[in-house]
């Protein structure tokens, strides 16, 4: 599976409030669908995980979980997402790990990942987890965690390699903020605050 | 009202909905404090959790901006060189506010040569990177304390920035470092 076939198959998947890593996994998630409901992090490598938890934990539970798209780099990168994630143990957290074992914005350069499995990692510190390397396979692991309470983890296996042809996401943040917020309170009024 | 209890007080008076905390033993009866009068004990209350790392706090915290309410960081200064690129890439640049309580090191009653290193050019750091700082040491009462962190609160959220206060406990009724 390509990152873009997965990212397509997220983004039909998601009507969720959405926390996506930088380069070229924003690009590609805004090349297949731009929408409201997508918090690019267009730098802030490794942050995806602490801000998925922090949204996590602060909209109620009647809105959708809150999905975060991460890569194995930028995981790597901040690790300590999972034990704090496991320990706070947030109902309506579902990170989506795309694993290509390689740094694939910053010359492919390998990360840990061809050695250390990522997905017994969270497993060890009190994610529900789930493993896949096809299209298909997302779609029913991601269906499965959606009934899950608690923290959930999707590591998904996909090809090293960027989609080509996909123009840099050149947004000022900012914009991004207030579509994402407003996107918030419109559509899920009743879990955020006032 | 101990200088601790005044930094818990005006975090919750400036309207935040969550706290996050890195250790440290200054700031530990700030967070004692946060968490008793939260309803809470042993470091964790509905509203004020541990985390690991100073990023992550910034991470998890400053998340909750985007829906519409206020978080707060209670650290350690010496963590800004962890914190430095998620306070400047993500709530600096998303314009998300955040109230960042911190104490000094490195400063007068400090035992330790090194932590100097960090410490010291903490306040010109964040400075240079866009970030509001407000300093605060024995020369104020703990009341004021009180008012300059429920402010520095309501100017982040009114400012839509991260906050940072520094606060030396040094002479004050805290421990220094």
């Amino acid at each position: 599976m390509k990152r873009i076939e997965a990212l397509q198959a997220l983004a039909d998947l998601t009507g969720h409030p959405v926390v996506v890593t930088c380069a070229a996994t924003s690009r590609e998630l805004a090349s297949v669908k731009d929408s409201d409901n997508h918090l690019y992090l267009l730098d802030a490598m490794g942050l995806v995980g602490s801000v998925a938890t922090g949204l996590a934990l602060s909209l109620d539970t009647s809105a959708p979980k809150v999905v975060g798209i991460e890569g194995d780099g930028s995981l790597l990168m901040n690790p300590n997402v999972l034990p704090t994630g496991g320990y706070l143990a947030p109902d309506n957290l579902l990170l989506v790990l795309l694993d290509n074992g390689v740094y694939g914005s910053t010359g492919d350069l390998p990360t840990y990942s061809s050695r250390i499995d990522l997905g017994r990692l969270a497993a060890a510190v009190g994610w529900t987890t789930r493993s896949t390397a096809t299209v298909d396979g997302l779609k029913t692991a991601f269906g499965e965690l959606l009934t899950v309470r608690g923290p959930a983890f999707l590591h998904a296996r996909i090809e090293a390699g960027n989609a080509q042809g996909i123009e840099k996401l050149l947004i000022d943040p900012v914009t991004i903020t207030d579509r994402f917020t407003r996107w918030l309170r419109e559509v899920h009024a009743s879990a955020v605050a006032a | 009202m101990t200088y601790a209890e005044a930094v818990a007080d005006g975090i919750w008076a400036a309207g935040t909905a969550r706290v996050g905390y890195i250790p440290s033993v200054s700031v530990a009866p700030v967070v004692n404090s946060l968490v008793a009068t939260d309803g809470g004990a042993d470091g964790v209350s509905p509203r004020v959790t541990p985390l690991s790392r100073e990023e992550e706090a910034i991470g998890v915290m400053g998340a909750v901006a985007f829906t519409g309410e206020l978080g707060a960081v209670v650290m350690q200064d010496n963590g800004f060189g962890n914190a430095l690129t998620a306070l400047t890439t993500f709530t600096l640049s998303y314009h998300l506010p955040l109230l960042v309580f911190a104490n000094t090191r490195g400063s007068l009653g400090e035992y330790n040569s090194m932590i100097h290193s960090i410490s010291q050019p903490v306040p010109a750091l964040l400075r240079t990177a866009g970030l509001p700082v407000v300093e605060l040491d024995r020369r104020s009462s703990a009341e004021d304390w009180r008012d300059t962190v429920k402010e520095a609160g309501v100017h982040a959220v009114m400012t839509y920035r991260p906050v940072v206060v520094l606060g030396s406990f040094w002479n004050t009724d805290g421990k220094a470092a």
